[in-house]
């Protein structure tokens, strides 16, 4: 406040008009500040938009994930057999898998089966369990010499234990004549919805433990005793032309 | 037994029906769905060889082409009563050589043949949503190859055994 008898006094106009490029200086920093640096990232940006990473760099960074997600997934599997070791869980974790033929392939109709080139002098046993690339296809219903026969996870007859791992659930899957079997719980309220992954069981004795199945469909809540869901397999029935036999 | 059956090269052309049926081509699929290779050789067989024969025959195809699927199904009864049918057709009626009555037959054939399977699934209790698909594409799949393979074999069994009148 001011005194009375005192006069205002203002800056010298000569000095104001020699600092002003720093006043504005000042401003425009202060403005930086307040804004964060808001204006000067955006312009850095747009300025260097032209020496911005390629896609080069990217693919490089896309290997180097991967090769990180394939040490991880090494590091699991080694703890899970260790663990499963542990468990006397480790029946089928040193099992070789053995490369079969498709010879005939009845994947429509009263039956859903293939005939695969290699029997019980190359070792396949009833029961052993069937792959595909993507998962499980079926088990060895019977064995010749030189064939065996696999009846498909779609064949009306086909009853498997399966795991759904994210809601910690058994369940039967069931062959439905159809290229989706049918998924049947036990329990009233199990939680699953479409895109829960089907695999069989981890504890499973009688087929190799944690082999993808295929994906959740579809679910019917209202379904009579019991929910029941529409499975879609993993594993291409009418595109495969070689399988692989694992012993259980 | 009748002439034809007597002819033994003749019994194993039914050797024919396991390897299409192992070999299921492609192309001759209807929806996924293939045709009886079973009713398509026993047709112009018991049309031309008697009740007796052809109910011989469809048992003893049944045979071979049950012991090609694993699980409880079995072809027998429904091949035995179409065998012996159409055997009798072929005495009592007159000369079946027309397309369409082929086609006929075949079509009825291969329908009662699902439907006996159908049957077995529903009462050992394997349930089947896909059956009346099956049924249906089988028996038409079947219908429309019969006037050209059943023709050929009828045409070529009673050159054989001109004595039958089929």
């Amino acid at each position: 406040m001011l005194t009375p008898g005192r006069r205002l006094r203002l800056a010298p106009r000569r000095l104001v008009a020699t600092a002003w490029p720093w006043l504005a200086l000042l401003a425009v920093f202060g403005a930086v500040r307040l804004s964060k640096g808001a204006a000067v990232n955006d312009a850095y940006a747009l300025l260097s938009r032209p020496f911005w990473p390629g896609t080069a760099q990217s693919e490089w960074l896309r290997s180097a994930q991967d090769l990180d997600r394939q040490t991880r997934l090494q590091q699991l599997e080694a703890d899970n057999r260790r663990l499963r070791g542990l468990l006397d869980l480790d029946r089928a974790a040193g099992a070789a898998a053995l490369s079969a033929p498709v010879i005939s392939r009845q994947a429509g109709g009263w039956w859903q089966q293939l005939v695969i080139g290699r029997g019980g002098l190359q070792g396949v046993r009833g029961g052993d369990a069937v792959l595909a690339p993507g998962g499980l296809l079926g088990r060895v219903a019977s064995v010749t010499p030189t064939t065996a026969t696999v009846v498909l996870l779609t064949d009306p007859s086909s009853r498997i234990g399966v795991w759904v791992g994210r809601v910690r659930h058994h369940g039967l899957l069931v062959g439905a004549g159809t290229s989706r079997p049918m998924l049947r719980f036990i329990e009233r309220d199990v939680g699953v919805r479409p895109g829960d992954v089907v695999t069989t069981s981890p504890a499973s004795t009688l087929l190799p433990p944690n082999l993808t199945i295929g994906v959740v469909q579809r679910v019917n809540e209202q379904a009579v005793p019991a929910p029941e869901a529409v499975v879609q397999l993993s594993a291409p029935v009418q595109a495969v032309d070689w399988v692989q036999v694992r012993r259980p | 037994m009748s002439s034809l059956a007597r002819q033994r090269w003749t019994l194993a052309t039914a050797l024919v029906v396991p390897l299409l049926v192992l070999a299921a081509p492609a192309p001759l699929h209807l929806d996924g769905v293939p045709p009886s290779w079973a009713v398509l050789w026993l047709l112009p067989w018991a049309l031309v060889d008697g009740p007796l024969s052809g109910a011989v025959a469809g048992f003893a195809l049944a045979l071979a082409l049950d012991g090609l699927h694993p699980g409880p199904l079995s072809q027998a009864p429904a091949l035995v009563l179409l065998g012996w049918w159409w055997g009798r057709l072929g005495r009592q009626a007159p000369l079946i050589r027309r397309s369409f009555n082929l086609g006929l037959l075949a079509l009825l054939g291969a329908a009662a043949l699902g439907a006996s399977l159908w049957l077995q699934q529903l009462i050992r209790g394997l349930g089947d949503p896909a059956a009346l698909h099956t049924l249906l594409a089988q028996t038409v799949i079947t219908a429309l190859l019969a006037p050209t393979l059943c023709s050929l074999q009828l045409l070529l069994w009673r050159r054989l055994s001109p004595g039958n009148r089929g």
